[in-house]
């Protein structure tokens, strides 16, 4: 197997600069990783350290300053605006702390979300979406609108959306920033054994004991990776 | 993503404000519905007044009239027409058929009394007034001399029925004074009489009056009334008009313009009708942009409630472009939703132009029973296409820049928005 196919993702030498009001600041500077496929990232760093940026850069919600990007051997700047859409859609699946569900929709037509983008016909999306809550212990609450949710059911549902396209990589932003210890602690459980099942996931944390559960933790401060 | 599934998901979205969506479709059903009925009103007035010109006469017909086209109509000067004019416009194109007319001076059918004045008008055989409007016997044919074709109202004061009339030997007295209606007219030169055989009685609706003779015989009386001979006649009075018949009414504009390049004035109902239509084509489209108004201010609510929409729904379009919506499928689903409200808007709106139009007809009829009985408001499918397809376009337009600034969002942004 070639480099090229084992690794999930592969970044060199990563800047991410804003300017703010005349100071620049730079959220990423020079950052090179890389991510295996089936491993457990954790990227752990204070607030300000640049981990959501560098979340938001693979996932093609944000471009780089300098440097490159390669997802699943995928070179990030080669895609305009309709190919990164495509990108997230088919490659990366994305958790945040804030769920961003929509309210409007039943739990399943929000995990079924991504694949109408993707041109997946209807009967396809609500069978893989069904299927995808069932393996997540949310089959019962498929029917449901999310206002009905507690805030473990919905970031579950929420990470059910994340897989639903079959994504190389998981990309996890704080998810476990706005449950309850109990929830938190079962949904880094539910992490853990998407991984053992060769999920590839790519954590981002301020919290030691749940970066504790990856299998490798990088530190980041100040946009550059320490150690 | 699929177009069923763009369909579907800004329907949702256009349903979902209902009471927002309503109002916004309200504002495109009563434009749309002032400019059906504006239009079917123009349409329907057009109708009526080419119908009324179509049942006057042939649209392939141009007159000549003995007279030079001046700058404007009251300036024009006599101008004789002559044999060798006719043979003039004879050599022009498109021409089928050229036909002399001589009127004689007024006269009388002394048979009929007093009230059966006339008009005798010389003309040839198979001249375009004496055509399909028969009661009894025929039309005039060639090498017909003493002969006559009169109105259906003096075939009976000279006889019991227009049938019987036909075959009658009847007086033609020509020249001098003559009643018409309750006035005497104090006609020219001495009254001479001619006898004349009836061959056929016309419909008085084209004339009652107007009773058509050969040619040749209305020249020699004409010739007879002033002492001059036929031949000279024709040389020095010319005849009274010429009636030229174009292959097709296409190309009377063309022949128009060859006799008028020849010096003559002409008429032709097609040029009439154009300038009716022209006429009605400017009338329309003042009805139209008043309609329009109504649809730009329909317009301006749609673009006011998408942009709100857009606003409102920031956080969702992050999502959506987070999850893997393209920019084309945000700018095409706000697209979409607007294009409802134009379709649902348009749709409301023809059938309100539509009852709209049938009410007030009812109502203007019940008012004044002797109003036209044609329909006063006319909607064709070309106007409910135009007024669906202008209902859609319109909404399409204002969606177009709040359709834009949600695709150009930045998801980040779109997402950190509370």
């Amino acid at each position: 197997m070639s480099t090229e196919q084992t690794l999930a993702v592969e970044t060199r030498d990563l800047a991410c600069t804003y300017m703010s009001g005349a100071t620049s600041v730079a959220a990423l500077d020079g950052v090179t990783l890389t991510v295996r496929r089936g491993e457990f990232v954790a990227v752990m760093g204070p607030s300000g350290s640049g981990k959501s940026t560098l979340l938001n850069v693979i996932a093609g919600l944000e471009r780089p300053t300098s440097g490159w990007v390669r997802v699943d051997g995928e070179d990030l700047a080669a895609l305009n605006e309709a190919g990164l859409a495509g990108h997230r859609s088919k490659r990366v699946g994305m958790v945040f702390q804030a769920f961003n569900l929509l309210p409007r929709y039943r739990v399943v037509d929000n995990v079924a979300l991504p694949l109408i983008f993707a041109g997946v016909p209807r009967a396809e999306r609500t069978a893989r979406a069904r299927a995808l809550l069932d393996r997540l212990g949310m089959s019962s609450r498929a029917e449901h609108r999310t206002n009905e949710l507690s805030g473990g059911e919905l970031q579950r549902a929420a990470i059910a959306r994340a897989l639903v396209g079959g994504p190389a990589i998981l990309l996890a932003d704080e998810p476990t920033g706005n449950l309850d210890s109990a929830n938190g602690a079962a949904l880094i459980a539910l992490l853990d054994e998407l991984n053992r099942g060769g999920q590839t996931v790519l954590l981002v944390t301020h919290d030691g004991s749940i970066a504790r559960h990856a299998g490798r933790i990088m530190h980041l401060r100040d946009g550059k990776v320490l150690d | 993503m699929r177009l069923g599934d763009l369909a579907a998901m800004s329907l949702g979205n256009y349903a979902r404000s209902r009471l927002r969506s309503a109002l916004t479709t309200a504002g495109v059903a009563i434009g749309t519905a002032l400019v059906v009925l504006l239009i079917a009103l123009a349409t329907g007035a057009e109708n009526n007044v080419r119908r009324s010109i179509f049942s006057i006469g042939d649209l392939r017909l141009v007159t000549v009239q003995p007279f030079q086209p001046g700058a404007n109509g009251l300036s024009a000067v006599p101008r004789t027409i002559d044999d060798g004019v006719v043979s003039q416009f004879r050599k022009i194109g498109h021409v089928a058929g050229v036909y002399r007319q001589f009127d004689a001076p007024l006269g009388q059918v002394v048979e009929g009394g007093d009230d059966a004045a006339i008009r005798p008008q010389g003309i040839e055989p198979n001249a375009p007034i004496d055509r399909g409007d028969l009661l009894a016997g025929r039309h005039l044919a060639l090498g017909d001399r003493g002969v006559a074709v009169i109105p259906g109202n003096i075939a009976r004061l000279v006889a019991p029925n227009v049938t019987a009339a036909i075959g009658k030997l009847v007086t033609l007295r020509i020249g001098g004074a003559v009643r018409l209606g309750s006035t005497r007219v104090g006609g020219s030169g001495t009254p001479r009489d001619y006898p004349v055989t009836i061959v056929g009685v016309f419909d008085e609706a084209a004339s009652q009056t107007s009773v058509r003779i050969p040619l040749e015989d209305a020249l020699v009386a004409g010739a007879d009334n002033r002492g001059l001979t036929a031949d000279s006649l024709r040389q020095q009075t010319g005849y009274s008009g010429i009636a030229i018949e174009a292959d097709d009414s296409t190309n009377v504009a063309e022949i128009v313009r060859s006799v008028q390049e020849l010096g003559y004035s002409s008429f032709s109902l097609k040029q009439v009708v154009e300038q009716i239509d022209q006429g009605f084509g400017v009338f329309r489209g003042i009805l139209a942009g008043i309609g329009g108004v109504a649809l730009l201010v329909a317009a301006i609510g749609i673009a006011n409630t998408m942009v709100m929409s857009v606003l409102e729904r920031t956080r969702e379009i992050g999502i959506l472009k987070a999850v893997g919506a393209a920019p084309g499928d945000v700018r095409a689903l706000f697209l979409a939703e607007a294009a409802y409200v134009g379709i649902v808007g348009g749709v409301l709106g023809l059938l309100l132009g539509y009852l709209g139009g049938q009410v007030i007809e009812r109502i203007i009829r019940e008012l004044n029973p002797r109003t036209n009985p044609a329909p006063i408001f006319v909607v064709g499918p070309d106007l409910v296409l135009g007024a669906l397809g202008l209902a859609i376009l319109v909404a399409l337009v204002a969606g177009f820049l709040p359709a834009r600034r949600a695709m150009r969002m930045s998801a980040l942004s779109a997402l950190r928005y509370e």
